[in-house]
């Protein structure tokens, strides 16, 4: 008599707090969009702040997937509160009932054309992290080649309520500063400009990476936003700042743009969140029921969220974060399912 | 006082004593939204008087924050008014208002 | 009334139809309308003769002018019965509120016109001041005895006529009652609330009506009456059988008709009158020059406060800015209210839709452009380094001019670097203001592409106007590739003229140098006061859409139709403000299935994004978007529309649609060039 477990999203998130699930003994479904498991991590190269290939933490998640119930290129197609449980049917027409769901759904890149004055889509040597990331993995873009002149520009889509995303994205500057790096890499000659707005080296080692950004590889970090982008007659970009320490607007000629997208919250997320009558919090994402004690719990019985569903995270952040919603969720069906608590007295009786 | 054969010289320091709290309450009670910038210099870079002249609403904001109402007249008196700055800043602020208000307040002075 | 009083005054007056039933010709009743009437005479006398000598004696000129142009005069008499009596404008937009309107009017002066042809024709003595000309026309069913049997054809006639225009002014009466308390049902989801002197003149105005059935059925009997009257004073009869105290009703009458002259003036129906100075004004051109005097006088009082304005502004998508209307505005304009006055002038959004919809062509947005004027001319300003700006060819350098900025000796010193030049004004060699682009032909004309600020923000016009300009082979140079100078309208939106006027004559001074003959503008805000102010002579300003209608009508951009629908959203400044409706349609027409929008043409909303609002906060301005995108999101029957892509042909109205909008937004001419072989 085991409980069903749904987890909706197979991102670093989903897959980590499956893992979890399925072996404290609950029976795990797993649905995912895409057609492979990983989400964002299958489309980035090398993480901060060490460089690890993406590959790694990926390999190791999967590793502990064993007995999980996986259903890829899936979707919800309805989901509804019953009195301890929930109805879940699927876009492959099984019909779950899972006495606990974990909603793992991840965020979406802000689209940076929204962003009209940096020209994303129009200019040709503008590109996104996202892409940039990409040709780190594939070496083929038209629009990279071989750059003398690189910046990248901070908060595309954050700190911006213009955009509508007032809160800041949290990986973007230490993201930025590895791309430079690795920019650096990959052009030796080329020098590289950081613009930001505040440089928020949060987390263990990043500052270690600022550092090597600034010693190793030369980058140059200017305070100020960049607001205007134009392009001259020979398609190099003319980007437009002000260098606020010293008070005076700065303009520079660059071959390559590349714009730090910032999280947003998922809209397929929203969907569910939706069907399940749940009203966001202001920055769009997951409202959950304690912003201090209680982060992994939705704001109904039985729901439970992990990762960047609540916000902007870091990839160990949003692991953590999906173990922590393991224990919840064991401690909430233990609570509220009394053969789940016999069993669990069975099976630590016999040893 | 001990003569120590050398005076300091004030100017070379802000002084935030200088800052004047009432009007700068006065301004804020004009357009609140001056409370809110975060100098990110949007606006100065993308400011169309600028490239022919010093002008610059977020100097002129940290100008006043710092006391100096005069200097901050000063950076907007070359402002054409076009809404470049209002549509680039980050945080939503009207600063075409805050710069007629700060021209009211300070100009006024 | 006795038999033998009747018998005496039927030998008296002989074979005549009509006969003075009160031998002095007055009644103590009419006493309270000769007062409120003679009062409202005076001060409209005093009024015209402040206005007239409050407005400046050139536009005295062209007032006396205009009113002997027969062109004008015949604006002026078609405009009066359309305007005042029909109310064709509220017609056209709201069937049922202009029968409303048009009712009382037209149905009022009716009933004046024929009670004066009455007396004139049966009375004619009674026409004389001394004879009671004040009020007789008005009570002439009191003073007069009909006798039943020698009614002629002629007088059954004007009984007819009287009582037909007393009913069509009732049905309209019960329509403004119903209006009161269910404004929806014609039309108006928002109407204004009145004053105390509106409701004083609003209740007196609702009773003058009924009452004036009342008392003229009381005494049909003996005056005479028709349709109406007559079986109504059977009623009576009826009820109260043979004898009729009809005394109470007329003063009753009386007495409202005193009220509502006398609370006119300090009410919103003293438009009744203004209304027709304000059209002489109009049609003469003259223009406010003060918010409050002269002209403006007229325009003010000429408001009926009808409330159309209320359901046309874009602010009040949230209730909290009703206040801001121009129908407030202009209240507050009446009574004085300074600080309130300044606060709503500096919140419009200056779309001008109220002045559009406005059925008496009420300026509202030039009344606070005015009242901004008073304000915020005053402010400093200093543009001594745009004298260092000449013709093409000419390099900027702006580090000389650059006026030297002040220390401040408060214990704060500029630092040295704000002393010193611009940085990239000086080290860029790109700082001329104009840039050769495209190929030169001989057989076009030259063509001037200035893009203006807003445009640099959004790069896809930009590129699109390039690429359209380079595939027709147009001859023409970019005026402000590195950025240009103002136009000057924000500074000129904002009451600061004098600011602007110095933009104005820099940009004009490079213009004219440059020799060319067609200016080409992308921003709709820059484009209008290109047109309207500039005047540059010789040259052509037109709107990118425009210029691009004309290379695809000379065949010179060769589209193709693609199966996508769009909607398009007229700018505010190019639709209501430049009158550049069909150019864009026409061309989108010939590339895209072009879906309309609930509301557009000069009912169009604006964006949220406007750069008239001096005061409004990006919160506000969001509302203000996303209402409108919901508006052209649909039909006007409410159906959605689901369009591929939301076009537009403004820099400011991209921007900030892009910013909120669901589906793909585009500029004209970057779904023209999409759409370009």
């Amino acid at each position: 008599m085991k409980n069903n477990v749904l987890i909706i999203g197979g991102g670093p998130a989903g897959m980590e707090a499956s893992a979890q699930l399925q072996r404290l003994g609950y029976n795990v479904i797993l649905i995912e969009r895409e057609s492979t498991l990983g989400g964002h991590l299958n489309r980035w190269d090398r993480l901060f702040p060490e460089g690890v290939p993406a590959s790694e933490p990926l390999e190791a998640l999967m590793k502990n997937m064993n007995g999980v119930k996986c259903f890829t290129d899936t979707e919800i197609q309805s989901i509804n509160r019953l009195d301890k449980s929930f109805n879940v049917i699927l876009s492959n027409g099984i019909t779950v009932l899972a006495d606990a769901v974990l909603i793992a759904c991840g965020f979406d890149l802000f689209d940076a054309s929204r962003k009209e004055e940096y020209g994303y889509g129009i200019y040709d040597h503008v590109i996104t992290n996202a892409d940039l990331e990409a040709w780190f993995q594939s070496k083929s873009d038209d629009r990279i080649d071989n750059p003398k002149r690189v910046g990248f520009v901070h908060c595309v889509g954050s700190r911006d309520e213009k955009a509508g995303c007032r809160g800041c994205s949290k990986v973007c500057c230490v993201t930025a500063v590895k791309e430079a790096c690795e920019i650096k890499e990959a052009f030796p000659d080329a020098q590289v400009y950081c613009f930001y707005m505040d440089l928020r080296m949060f987390g263990r080692h990043y500052e270690d990476l600022y550092l090597k950004a600034q010693k190793d590889y030369g980058v140059r970090f200017i305070r100020g936003r960049v607001s205007e982008v134009s392009e001259n007659q020979d398609r190099s970009l003319l980007v437009k700042a002000e260098d606020t320490l010293s008070s005076k607007p700065v303009q520079i000629t660059l071959d390559l743009l590349v714009l730090m997208a910032g999280m947003r919250h998922s809209e397929a997320g929203r969907r569910i969140a939706d069907m399940l009558n749940l009203a966001p919090e202001d920055d769009g994402f997951f409202a959950v029921r304690n912003n201090l004690t209680a982060n992994q719990q939705a704001r109904m019985p039985g729901l439970f969220l992990a990762g960047a569903a609540t916000g902007p995270k870091t990839l160990p952040e949003s692991l953590a974060d999906a173990r922590s919603a393991a224990a919840a969720i064991d401690h909430y069906l233990t609570d509220i399912f009394p053969q789940t608590r016999k069993l669990k007295k069975l099976v630590k009786k016999n040893g | 006082m001990v003569d120590f054969g050398f005076s300091l010289s004030p100017s070379s320091r802000i002084d935030l004593d200088e800052f004047d709290r009432k009007t700068f309450d006065r301004l804020l009670a004009l357009e609140p939204d001056a409370k809110k910038c975060m100098e990110c210099g949007s606006c100065s870079a993308v400011c169309t008087a600028s490239r022919y002249t010093e002008t610059s609403v977020r100097r002129a904001l940290h100008a006043l924050r710092n006391g100096c109402g005069a200097q901050a007249v000063e950076e907007l008196k070359g402002c054409q008014f076009c809404g470049k700055c209002t549509m680039v800043c980050p945080r939503g602020i009207n600063t075409r208002h805050l710069i007629l208000s700060i021209l009211k307040i300070y100009g006024a002075l | 009334m006795t038999k033998l009083h009747v018998a005496v005054f039927l030998q008296t007056a002989g074979a005549s139809e009509v006969i003075d039933r009160v031998p002095a010709s007055f009644s103590p009743f009419v006493l309270p309308f000769v007062i409120g009437i003679s009062f409202f005479l005076c001060w409209i006398t005093v009024g015209l003769i402040r206005v007239l000598y409050a407005i400046p004696a050139s536009d005295r000129r062209k007032l006396a002018i205009s009113l002997v142009n027969p062109k004008i005069a015949w604006k002026n008499i078609r405009d009066l019965f359309c305007d005042c009596l029909f109310h064709v404008k509220i017609w056209q937009r709201k069937p049922l509120l202009g029968y409303m309107h048009s009712s009382i009017a037209f149905g009022w002066f009716m009933l004046i016109v024929l009670g004066h042809i009455e007396v004139a024709l049966f009375v004619p003595w009674h026409l004389s001041f001394s004879k009671g000309s004040l009020y007789y026309p008005i009570f002439y069913r009191y003073f007069i005895w009909t006798d039943p049997a020698h009614v002629t054809l002629r007088g059954s006639f004007f009984f007819f006529l009287m009582d037909f225009f007393l009913l069509y002014v009732l049905t309209g009466i019960a329509l403004a009652v119903f209006k009161r308390f269910r404004s929806i049902v014609l039309g108006m989801r928002h109407t204004t609330k009145p004053s105390l002197a509106d409701r004083l003149a609003l209740y007196s105005l609702w009773l003058i009506f009924p009452l004036r059935l009342l008392a003229e059925s009381f005494t049909a009997d003996l005056s005479g009456g028709s349709f109406l009257t007559v079986p109504v004073n059977h009623l009576w009869h009826l009820l109260f059988g043979e004898k009729l105290y009809f005394m109470p009703v007329w003063w009753a009458y009386s007495i409202c008709l005193g009220v509502f002259f006398a609370a006119m003036p300090f009410s919103r129906y003293m438009h009744i009158l203004t209304e027709v100075l304000w059209i002489l004004f109009r049609n003469a051109g003259l223009q406010p020059s003060h918010p409050r005097k002269g002209v403006a006088e007229a325009e003010i009082y000429a408001c009926s406060s009808c409330g159309l304005c209320l359901d046309a502004c874009p602010m009040n998508v949230q209730k909290k800015n009703l206040k801001y209307s121009s129908v407030y505005f202009i209240r507050r304009l009446r009574r004085h209210n300074e600080r309130k006055i300044n606060l709503i002038a500096d919140k419009c959004l200056m779309c001008d839709k109220c002045h559009v919809l406005c059925p008496v062509g009420v300026d509202a947005p030039a009344l606070r452009r005015a009242q901004r004027k008073t304000v915020k001319n005053a402010l400093t300003y200093d543009y001594s380094y745009l004298s260092a700006l000449s013709a093409p060819g000419s390099s900027v350098s702006s580090a000389e001019n650059a006026p030297e900025t002040e220390t401040s000796g408060r214990g704060c010193s500029v630092p040295s670097a704000l002393g010193s030049s611009v940085s990239f004004a000086e080290n860029a060699p790109e700082t001329e203001i104009f840039g050769r682009g495209g190929a030169v032909s001989s057989d076009v004309p030259r063509v001037l592409y200035f893009a203006g600020c807003m445009t640099h923000l959004t790069p896809r016009i930009l590129r699109s106007v390039e690429e359209l300009f380079r595939k027709a082979g147009v001859d023409w140079q970019f005026m402000d590739r590195e950025g240009g100078i103002c136009c000057g309208r924000p500074l000129m939106l904002a009451g600061r003229t004098d600011a602007a006027a110095e933009l104005v004559a820099a940009n004009k001074r490079m213009i004219e140098a440059s020799g060319c003959d067609t200016l080409v503008l992308s921003c709709p805000i820059c484009y209008k006061i290109f047109k309207e102010d500039y005047a540059l002579s010789g040259i052509r300003v037109l709107h990118h859409t425009q210029f691009i209608k004309e290379l695809v009508d000379a065949g010179r951009l060769v589209l193709s139709k693609g199966t996508d629908s769009v909607v398009y959203h007229d700018p505010c400044e190019l639709g209501r403000g430049c009158g550049v409706y069909a150019e864009p349609r026409a061309v989108l027409s010939q590339i895209a299935d072009l879906k309309k929008p609930s509301q557009d043409g000069d009912e169009s909303v604006c964006c949220g994004g406007s750069l008239g609002s001096l005061t409004l906060n990006a919160n506000d301005r969001e509302w203000i978007t996303s209402g409108s995108v919901k508006i052209l999101l649909k039909a006007s029957d409410g159906s959605p529309l689901h369009p591929d892509a939301l076009v537009t042909a403004c820099p400011l109205c991209l921007k900030t649609f892009n910013e909120a909008a669901p589906v793909p937004v585009k500029d004209f001419a970057e779904i023209v060039l999409e759409h370009s072989a």
